[in-house]
């Protein structure tokens, strides 16, 4: 990672946080390291379905506030990711595990703009990994379930090719679908919330470098470090929103082509 | 091999494990996690929350389907009131156009009766007026007879007194006068 | 006033391998939004082919990432 070094009789070199930082484990029991992040997405299991379950539980017809909230989040999911992409026939089946992983997702990232907190439970790439994993899984069962054994000569065969170029065209479809898929369907999430996380810690360190140093234009300097990363704080913000988006809405994508493989 | 190195690497954690690597007991934490959420979500939230979705669109429905019966109750009262409407209409119709009928009928009659009335009433004038006709005329013929003869004997100096003769002479004169009359006539 | 840099080459190829993906996406997103600008019904037909794109055209980007990591 790059390190700035900054004049010596400034007061020593600019250590920024990097990516193989982490904080120490709370405890350790075997090789078993509990860390914050696994406070925080244990923590979120416990939100989530908090707040839903009481969101839920009195099912009125005139909604009351939280219902309401809660319905808005759950009808976001169900209808303009699920119902709309799956499509209005299929749909059902994937709204709980579109659902979750919404919720799960859009929580953990957001940790990152919570003052303290500030850390994307994603910014670690395990918990993308298995997501990824998971809905690899799921939408190659559904692809099995729904189509047989067909269903693999149906998503790397593309239809309307001519038979010459499918030996050009059948590895990048494997390759494509199968490998590349999971693998970018995961390292998004990771990269972007590890990336978000890393400008914030090192703006932050920047700023106590900077004030720390004995010029008064170094000093002064850390003013446009602080506007720049309340700027980059807000993206942030919103990415952490749309990334959470984005992985759901793929994850439908890719269980919409599964269980219409034939039409495609 | 082909890091930039300026400095030496300032980095204390160099070697900490790659950042793309897998932390298992972080997987097994946010598997295990997933799971409870996936199972909550399943179990309670999704079939409450689908549920009330459920509920509200029948709500809904069964305020349309009973907001169009009304309206079907509606029209069809409607179209009753119309129907007895169209109904009360014609049998007025009818019933005006019987009784004009009838009037004219009556009319008919009165006419009828009136012209038959008058016929008869001129016909027996006429009868009246043609037997007291004859009357004057037998009358006349009579008197002129006598009046002429007597006239006559008087200028003539001659009695003409024998009745039958005279009688057949004012017969002749009479004829003859009618013959005239009746020549100039033609 | 002397400056020194250090740190791993592979930033610098992954942040020229960046170059690709972020037009790409940006071609992506250009034609779905004038797709959608010019015909608002089909949004829902354009959107996953839109994020569809996004995948596979970000699927550069992030494997410069990952060899940016991995390679050393």
């Amino acid at each position: 990672m790059i390190a700035l070094t900054l004049p010596a009789q400034d007061g020593g070199s600019f250590n920024p946080p990097s990516v193989t930082s982490h904080l120490a484990p709370f405890f350790t029991i075997g090789g078993f390291e509990f860390t914050k992040q696994m406070a925080l997405v244990l923590l979120s299991v416990v939100i989530i379905a908090w707040f839903f379950v009481a969101a839920a539980r009195k099912g009125q017809l005139v909604p009351g506030r939280l219902q309401f909230v809660g319905e808005m989040g759950y009808g976001f999911v169900r209808n303009s990711v699920a119902k709309d992409v799956i499509g209005a026939k299929d749909f059902k089946k994937y709204v709980p595990l579109l659902f979750s992983l919404f919720f799960f997702i859009l929580l953990n990232n957001l940790y990152g703009t919570i003052p303290w907190i500030q850390l994307p439970s994603f910014s670690h790439v395990t918990g993308a990994y298995f997501l990824a994993l998971l809905v690899y899984v799921v939408w190659i069962g559904v692809g099995i379930k729904v189509n047989g054994l067909r269903y693999f000569k149906l998503a790397v065969v593309p239809s309307g090719v001519p038979w010459y170029i499918l030996p050009l065209v059948v590895p990048i479809e494997i390759i494509s679908n199968f490998v590349v898929r999971p693998m970018t369907h995961s390292l998004r999430l990771f990269a972007t919330m590890l990336a978000g996380h890393l400008i914030v810690l090192i703006a932050g360190s920047g700023i106590e470098f900077l004030i720390a140093q004995e010029s008064w234009l170094l000093k002064g300097t850390s003013i446009l470090v602080l506007a720049g990363a309340t700027a980059m704080y807000m993206l942030e913000a919103l990415i952490m929103v749309l990334q959470a988006y984005v992985f759901v809405l793929l994850t439908a994508i890719y269980i919409e082509g599964a269980v219409h493989a034939d039409s495609h | 091999m082909n890091n930039l190195m300026v400095l030496a690497s300032v980095n204390a954690a160099d070697a900490a494990p790659s950042p793309l690597s897998v932390n298992w007991s972080e997987l097994l934490v946010v598997a295990v996690g997933f799971a409870i959420l996936m199972f909550i979500v399943v179990k309670f939230v999704v079939p409450m929350f689908e549920k009330t979705f459920a509920d509200r669109t029948e709500a809904i429905e069964g305020g349309i389907a009973k907001a169009e019966k009304a309206q079907a109750e509606a029209s069809a009262a409607l179209d009753e009131y119309k129907q007895q409407l169209v109904d009360a209409r014609t049998e007025a119709n009818r019933i005006r156009e019987e009784a004009r009928s009838e009037g004219a009928q009556i009319l008919a009659d009165l006419k009828e009766k009136a012209a038959a009335e008058s016929a008869r009433i001129t016909e027996q004038a006429q009868t009246a007026i043609a037997a007291e006709r004859q009357a004057a005329v037998v009358s006349l013929r009579a008197e002129v007879g006598s009046l002429a003869t007597t006239l006559a004997g008087r200028i003539v100096g001659e009695s003409l007194d024998d009745d039958a003769r005279s009688g057949r002479v004012v017969d002749r004169f009479l004829a003859d006068l009618e013959k005239q009359s009746e020549g100039a006539a033609k | 006033m002397t400056g020194e840099i250090n740190g791993s080459l592979n930033l610098i190829g992954y942040g020229l391998s960046a170059i690709g993906g972020a037009i790409g996406v940006g071609l992506v997103f250009a034609a779905y939004i004038n797709g959608v600008a010019r015909q608002p019904e089909a949004q829902r037909v354009l959107q996953p082919l839109a994020f569809l794109g996004l995948a596979l055209t970000e699927a550069l980007a992030i494997l410069g990432l990952v060899f940016a990591f991995v390679l050393k």
